[in-house]
């Protein structure tokens, strides 16, 4: 029964009159490691609040391991930790305090791996909160999740405020949940990150899960990139069928084809084209491709930058 | 909110303006003193034209000057009552003291708000990006707040001027106006001190509890001095007692506005002076950045509760041990003139009290107050925790928000049954070293009783909570200023009687002077564990808010 770490089954949530999750299915199995790309605005805290518990759902429901995650709030937390993207701790609290603290409330901490978490995050446990820098709290906040080794990781962009050698533990860290059979959902802007860590990535859009899947599925799936260089003048590929975000740069062109590329090689043909290149997008530009139409579709996402 | 000041700081012409905090500090208490400005002046209107159709003849007023005319317990309350036959001499009786006292709140909470909350919410670094420095920034805050003071002023004083010229009334403009003055003198000095008490703290928090500490001290001396004539000039030693001593419409003292403006502008100084040797969002009192674990406490969340509110607690304690002794201490001189007129005595002898008992039924009047201002900030603390996102942390684990909900409520009850005791007992040892002649089993039985009016609106405040988060600490110091204020108003003036019922401190026997009366404590006591049950109920099923 519980072969998924976690299962939505159509949640919804609203704000008022504004939608920020519509009947979205989910599904992160047990040991996977599953990335949430979008736009801001676009839902992910959302998703996360909701499956914590911290928000009710406004129609749906979500499990984890199988237990609901509003009726069975106390068992399914026992299993599962929580990192958010910004750190508000007790200020009066130093570090140490804090973790002693979070891992009673907790009930569960592996003590040595705190101590070395504690070292490879370069962590001043005798400060306290309010004399840490923003990243230095987000530090302790990730140290606090990581150290009960819960079945379950869920990050709602926890690198943020990181250096990029810190940024870099982290990821020593999620590889290190990845060996031991823990899942995670993460939550990111940082592509890389995304790219290196993630078995799966779900793009979401204006409250929408637009697409699913492993990477290489992803480029599969959706466009290819040409780049095209001409002797004459550039043709007019706007109006190709299958292209999109043509971008003329001098002589040369790119472009996105989905579908059939018959139409574009008979019009570069017809044009005199002198280099062809063409490759599978990168994340950033699928994820840009997505993003791009939702800043046309969602006026959030087109204030939030 | 953010977004409100950072449109008004773009509004000019893209750059930054470099009045701009003084500008959006004035715009905040502008609006927040011409509120205050209402409720002062007409608070003072309906007194002074209620006692004027209440009290139309010379006997009647005779009658209102031989119960309330030496009552030191009344007396010590709010202040002597001098010229209690006289319109005028009635409302700066009964308005003088309760509104100096609110403006002084006023004053604390929204410096201490404007001042060094807007600092710690980061606005003042949005602002200031460099135009100005951290000493023109504190002046500037300060002239905004000066301007919300202004306001305060012409507000409640076109009420009370138009309501004073009336024939039936017989204040007069300047008398009217000194009145007013006199009201908001409480509020300036306050707001003076809560700026400058931003200024040695770390947090908004501190800043206001540092100047609460000063205003309960000078609550204190003055009732002291207004409690025995022999004490008379430890008025001097008091900011509250500067204002009584200004005794507008009775025999009007302008000398005390010396010590007034002096307090105020060395205040003012001294905030602008610090302000500049201090880092923005740092404490000039000295404040410790690491130090070793504390463990103890730590092991759950209501070790974790009692570990934070642990500094609130030890000054709310030293507060209550330190007013029940000299509540105790004065208990007897009190007593004695209580009982002096012999139908009086006859009463409480009927009742099997002696005079200090007597007294102490109205003074711990005072401590029940006081416990409400517990409950309420105990509502505060737990709002705070989850506004700030810290309660997630806790939320996140394997704690239920029933367990967590619960757990603060019933901690909260037992501080209030501590505090209650604790009152009980301080006032019970100052009397007892006094030989003041007040029994021991009473009083206990009297510490408890003041204890359900705080539980009653811990219940209400937790159900306020529950179902609407972000206005329940408003709704409940609302509901508290509220029942304090027809408490005050009531008993003297006949004010429609199911408008004193819903004072909460209204319902509680005058214990020891009287009985306590079990059953309405148990009334009390059953509608706030209901509310809270509600609250309990509403918060497990709602999201959680930020601010
Ligand atoms: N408490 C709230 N009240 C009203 N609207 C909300 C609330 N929380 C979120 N929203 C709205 O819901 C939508 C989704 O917000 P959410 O915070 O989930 O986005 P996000 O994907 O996490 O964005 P970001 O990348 O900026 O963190 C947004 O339109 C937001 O304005
Ligand atoms: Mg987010």
């Amino acid at each position: 029964m519980a072969s998924h770490a976690i299962e939505t089954f159509a949640l919804t949530k609203r704000f008022g009159d504004t939608e920020a999750l519509k009947d979205l299915d989910l599904e992160v199995s047990e040991g996977e490691v599953v990335g949430i790309l979008g736009p801001n605005g676009a839902g992910k805290t959302t998703l996360i609040r909701l499956l914590l518990g911290l928000l009710m759902p406004s129609a749906g429901r979500a499990e984890i391991f199988g237990l609901d995650c509003h009726s069975q709030t106390v068992e399914a937390h026992r299993r599962l930790a929580y990192v958010a993207g910004e750190s508000n701790l007790w200020p009066t609290l130093t570090g140490a305090e804090t973790l002693y603290l979070l891992g009673q409330v907790q009930g569960r901490v592996d003590t040595q791996y705190r101590e070395v978490l504690v070292e490879r995050f370069e962590l001043d446990v005798t400060k306290k909160v309010r004399a840490l820098s923003k990243g230095n709290r987000q530090k302790l906040s990730l140290v606090a999740a990581l150290m009960t080794r819960a079945d379950l990781l869920v990050l709602d962009e926890p690198t943020s405020g990181l250096d990029p050698l810190m940024e870099q533990a982290f990821r020593t860290c999620i590889a290190e949940a990845r060996v031991q059979g823990q899942s995670v959902l993460l939550s990111s802007h940082i592509l890389s990150e995304v790219e290196v860590l993630c078995d799966r990535i779900g793009i979401l859009r204006a409250g929408v899960l637009v697409e699913m899947g492993t990477l290489a599925e992803m480029r599969h799936l959706s466009a290819l990139t040409v780049e095209a260089t001409f002797d004459g003048a550039v043709p007019d590929l706007s109006r190709v069928p299958g292209v999109t975000m043509v971008e003329v740069l001098g002589s040369s062109v790119k472009c996105q084809v989905s579908g059939t590329v018959e139409p574009l090689l008979r019009v570069l043909a017809d044009s005199g084209v002198r280099e062809l290149l063409s490759r599978e997008p990168s994340l950033e530009e699928l994820f840009l491709a997505h993003y791009g139409s939702a800043t046309t579709g969602q006026s959030d996402a087109s204030n939030a930058c | 909110m953010l977004v409100e000041v950072q449109s008004e700081a773009s509004s000019d012409s893209g750059a930054v303006s470099s009045t701009v905090i003084a500008r959006v500090t004035a715009r905040k208490a502008v609006r927040s003193g011409f509120g205050w400005g209402l409720v002062f002046g007409f608070y003072v209107a309906t007194q002074a034209l209620a006692y004027a159709t209440s009290y139309p003849t010379v006997a009647s007023r005779e009658l209102l000057v031989q119960e309330f005319g030496s009552n030191p317990g009344v007396s010590a309350l709010v202040g002597p009552a001098t010229q209690l036959d006289t319109v005028p001499g009635y409302t700066a009786w009964k308005c003088l003291a309760v509104l100096a006292i609110t403006a002084a709140v006023w004053g604390i909470l929204s410096s201490t708000r404007l001042t060094r909350g807007e600092e710690d919410a980061g606005r003042w670094e949005l602002l200031l990006a460099g135009q100005t420095t951290r000493r023109g920034a504190a002046t500037q805050a300060l002239v905004g707040m000066g301007a919300g003071l202004v306001v305060l002023f012409i507000t409640s004083g076109v009420i009370i001027v138009a309501t004073g010229r009336r024939s039936d009334i017989g204040m007069g403009t300047s008398g009217a106006l000194f009145l007013t003055l006199a009201i908001v003198a409480g509020a300036a000095m306050f707001s003076a001190l809560g700026a400058l008490a931003g200024q040695l703290s770390s947090t908004r928090r501190q800043a206001s509890g540092y100047a609460s500490a000063l205003l309960g001290a000078s609550y204190a001396i003055r009732m002291v001095a207004d409690s025995d004539t022999s004490l008379g000039w430890l008025r001097w030693l008091s900011p509250l007692g500067w204002i009584e001593e200004l005794r507008p419409l009775t025999r009007p003292n302008p000398l005390a506005l010396v010590p007034i403006a002096v307090l105020t502008a060395v205040a003012v100084l001294f905030t602008v002076y610090l302000a500049g040797r201090r880092d923005l969002g740092a404490s000039t009192l000295p404040d410790r950045s690491s130090s070793k674990a504390h463990l103890r406490l730590l092991s759950g969340q209501a070790g974790l509760a009692l570990r934070l509110m642990r500094p609130t607690l030890v000054s709310w304690a030293a507060a209550i041990i330190a007013y029940g002794l000299l509540l105790g201490s004065i208990a007897k001189s009190g007593g004695k003139i209580m009982t002096s007129s012999p139908s009086m005595q006859l009463v409480f002898e009927r009742l099997g009290v002696t005079g200090a008992e007597a007294y102490l039924g109205f003074a711990l009047l005072v401590m029940a107050m006081a416990l409400c201002f517990v409950a309420a900030g105990q509502i505060s603390a737990t709002r705070a925790e989850e506004s700030s996102g810290r309660l997630e942390y806790l939320l996140v684990r394997p704690l239920s928000r029933t367990s967590w909900l619960g757990c603060r409520v019933a901690l909260a009850t037992g501080i209030l049954v501590a505090g209650g005791l604790l009152a009980g007992l301080s006032t019970w040892a100052g009397a007892a070293a006094n030989h003041a002649g007040v029994r021991f089993s009473p009083m206990i039985g009297a510490s408890i009783n003041v204890v359900p009016p705080a539980l009653l609106l811990l219940g209400v405040g937790v159900a306020v909570y529950g179902a609407l988060p972000r206005v329940a600490v408003s709704v409940t110091y609302a509901v508290l200023v509220w029942s304090l204020l027809v408490e005050i108003t009531s008993g003297v003036v006949n004010v429609n009687h199911w408008m004193i019922d819903t004072s909460m401190f209204h319902q509680m026997a005058a214990a020891p002077s009287v009985p306590v009366d079990w059953t309405t404590n148990a009334v009390m006591v059953a509608i706030g564990a209901l509310s809270a049950l509600l609250g309990l109920g509403a918060f497990a099923r709602r999201d959680l808010k930020g601010e």
